[in-house]
């Protein structure tokens, strides 16, 4: 049987009844530690000072073109006299950008900051929202009343019109007649007679596309990371094939018997006319019993058979020849191609070419990064075109496909409007001349107060 | 502290609070053209809201050093410190639209971060651990006076075990007056003299000494010592009963007192762990939080210039 009993009086006797007089371990922990953590966040706070200077003051990781001025921040936060604040305003951007007006007759311009956002990490500042964009745009006002533009975008898949070649039903305005459909046949026949089958790569290509990727690397060194200059280069856009290039060894410009395979020059009727005179010139010259050659009759236009003439001398003989020769290139070799309009002097005139090289003329495009995909897989309209006024170009709804607003958060490509729009009029832009040192850049040197 | 009915209108009213800033949140994120910031009017209201939550939160400590200041009740107080407290933290996340900024905005956001948490743990602990140690802990003592108690228990256990090794040796002037009143009851009935009526076992007696000094006191006298034989409550009881078997019935009350002393002892050091339990995140949420204002008072004055 249990003797010891608990009573409150033998309990109360056990304690000591200045117990709390003397701190427990327990509460000696609490009040240092209380004492010393908040030393030891002031200390790391001016140890941070003193290392990385005005560094731990800032919001977050600048974005990779400004990255290198983290240690000075007086290059864009201006202190203005008088004032405790130094915000970022214009005029501190405006000292080493350029920044030309959107448009004359917009309601209002946005500061630089509220469009190309700091302090979010290693990005593209380019890459603004599409907010910045839509502010305006969803509900488009401007100066003068009635905008241009379609007044009410909300984004790349939210009332984005087609694109305004498409919408207004446009044609090519080009001047050299092209059938993709019969260029794109198979067993075409080449150059000595061979067989062949053309891609759109053989007369179709950007600049630089017969460059290594070294070399292209060293052109454009932003693309070979994931941050584009996004400036429209050489690749961007398809230059008009050229008839050196893609079409010559093909359309071949043969002017006449005497001469063998000797072609014409590609250029004005101009030139082939003194090329031509030239020529029989020279070969009435060392051949003079030529003169007396009767022509057979020409074989190559049976339908426009011309009568065989006989010259009475040697210049005659040239001039016959010289028309003879640019008859067959004007109503047959020529024609092919190009439009030729008579003209009150003897040789036609030929409409230019007038090939589109950029059909979206509001927005940026760069066939480069597209360069994996075939080229059907957005022109889906090219293998049946058969006239030269089909416009090729493909609908928002190709594009649409890959590219969402959300971007890669949706596994998607980049769909923000900054991707295809430049909010800036770059014709328009002046040039900037800094006025910082290496030193003050680094922040290894005040920047003096500037009227900035 | 109990989180009962109470705390009803605190709740309602933090919880209405919160649903007003994330109204006002959402659709400001959703169209801000720059996204949130807490540079904006939006976003320096909420960060200006949840730093004047924390402050509030961070003067419990001074309300309690001057408990007879007329500023309310300190059980008023003690809730507004939780509820405010826990409204804080999604202000600020709204205010920095939970982005963590730089190295300064990102040690405030994970020293507020371990606060909260600590301090939500810290609610619960308090809410549930009363009750429990309550109900188990029957013999419980002030916790600062534990190791004190401690000390008076080895000396009542050596007491009691010199009093019973006494009665087995038959000294009776070390008898206890109970003793001798046993014996002098049984010397009436049955003509036996104080010492013939005790039990003159030697050997049993140095075993019970031995066990005394090898492992009652070193049990006793060390705090937390719950991986002894003593600590496990079987084992003890194990051990009691084969003195039982040794010792006359007559001193088995003896074992009885020396067998409560080591469950005290138990329950103290039960005692303790909880009492570390229950009280432990202090050490993490009220330095961790005086370091956060402090960082959050230099924070303020930056973004301001800034």
């Amino acid at each position: 049987m249990l003797r010891r009993t608990r009573t409150t009086k033998k309990l109360a006797k056990r304690i000591d009844l200045q117990y709390f007089a003397h701190a427990h371990p327990f509460r000696q922990w609490r009040f240092w530690l209380s004492i010393a953590v908040p030393a030891i966040a002031l200390s790391w706070f001016v140890l941070q000072r003193a290392q990385g200077g005005q560094k731990v003051y800032s919001a977050g990781p600048l974005s990779h073109a400004h990255a290198v001025f983290t240690q000075q921040c007086a290059l864009c936060h201006v202190a203005q006299a008088g004032s405790f604040s130094a915000h970022v305003t214009d005029k501190a951007c405006l000292t080493c950008h350029d920044a030309p007006v959107h448009h004359v007759n917009q309601t209002f311009t946005p500061e630089c900051a509220s469009c190309h956002v700091e302090h979010k990490g290693a990005m593209l500042l380019q890459a603004t929202a599409d907010r910045a964009c839509t502010q305006c745009h969803a509900d488009l006002r401007t100066r003068d009343g009635q905008p241009h533009y379609i007044s009410s975008i909300a984004g790349f898949d939210r009332k984005h019109p087609e694109f305004s070649t498409l919408r207004s039903g446009k044609t090519d305005p080009g001047g050299v007649r092209l059938n993709h459909y019969l260029h794109l046949q198979p067993n075409l026949i080449g150059p000595n007679n061979t067989r062949m089958q053309l891609i759109c790569d053989d007369c179709h290509g950007t600049k630089t596309a017969d460059v290594t990727p070294h070399q292209a690397a060293e052109l454009h060194p932003a693309s070979l990371t994931e941050i584009s200059t996004r400036r429209p280069h050489e690749q961007a856009y398809m230059p008009p094939p050229e008839f050196a290039k893609h079409c010559a060894a093909c359309h071949t410009l043969q002017f006449d018997t005497h001469f063998g395979n000797e072609q014409v020059p590609h250029d004005k009727p101009e030139v082939i006319h003194t090329f031509l005179v030239k020529k029989f010139g020279e070969y009435i010259a060392t051949h003079p019993g030529a003169v007396h050659e009767v022509n057979p009759p020409d074989r190559q236009i049976p339908e426009r058979v011309r009568q065989a003439r006989s010259a009475r001398n040697a210049a005659e003989w040239v001039q016959f020849r010289v028309e003879d020769a640019e008859w067959l290139l004007y109503a047959k070799t020529c024609k092919q191609c190009h439009t030729l309009r008579p003209t009150n002097d003897s040789l036609p005139e030929v409409a230019k070419s007038n090939m589109t090289t950029r059909w979206l003329s509001h927005a940026d495009f760069d066939h480069h990064p597209h360069r994996m995909m075939t080229c059907t897989s957005c022109h889906s309209r090219t293998p049946d075109s058969r006239e030269t006024t089909d416009v090729l170009l493909p609908g928002i709804q190709t594009c649409q496909q890959c590219h969402r607003p959300q971007g890669s958060t949706k596994e998607a490509a980049e769909g923000r409007c900054y991707e295809c729009h430049q909010y800036h009029d770059w014709t328009k832009t002046k040039p900037t001349k800094g006025d910082f040192t290496i030193q003050q850049l680094r922040g290894e040197a005040r920047v003096p107060v500037l009227d900035r | 502290m109990l989180i009962d009915h109470t705390h009803r209108k605190w709740f309602l009213g933090s919880a209405a609070a919160l649903t007003v800033a994330a109204a006002v949140y959402v659709p400001y994120a959703l169209h801000s053209p720059q996204g949130p910031r807490g540079g904006s009017g939006i976003g320096l209201t909420f960060g200006t809201t949840g730093f004047l939550c924390m402050l509030f939160a961070g003067l419990l400590g001074l309300r309690k050093k001057f408990p007879i200041w007329r500023i309310g009740r300190a059980q008023t107080w003690m809730r507004g410190h939780l509820w405010l407290g826990l409204l804080s933290f999604p202000l600020i996340l709204f205010h920095g639209g939970f982005h963590f900024g730089g190295s300064l905005t990102r040690l405030l956001m994970w020293l507020f971060g371990f606060v909260w948490i600590s301090g939500i743990l810290g609610a619960a602990l308090q809410h549930f651990m009363p009750r429990f140690q309550t109900a188990q802990l029957p013999m419980e003592t002030i916790y600062e006076q534990i190791d004190r108690v401690r000390g008076q228990l080895a000396e009542e256990a050596g007491q009691l075990v010199e009093e019973t090794c006494s009665a087995l040796e038959g000294e009776v002037s070390r008898a206890s007056e109970r003793q001798r009143a046993v014996s002098a009851s049984a010397g009436t009935q049955g003509g036996l003299t104080v010492a013939s009526g005790l039990r003159t076992n030697q050997q049993v007696s140095v075993q019970l000494r031995t066990f005394l000094d090898q492992e009652m006191r070193p049990y006793l006298e060390r705090a937390g010592a719950h991986t002894a034989r003593l600590g496990q409550s079987g084992q003890a009881q194990k051990m009691f009963q084969q003195f039982r078997v040794l010792l006359p019935p007559d001193l088995h009350s003896n074992l009885d007192d020396l067998e409560n002393i080591c469950e005290e002892k138990r329950q103290l050091d039960k005692q303790s762990r909880l009492h570390r339990i229950l009280h432990g995140w202090l050490l993490v949420h009220i330095p961790l939080s005086y370091g956060l204002l402090v960082l959050g008072a230099v924070h303020a004055v930056v973004a301001l210039r800034f």
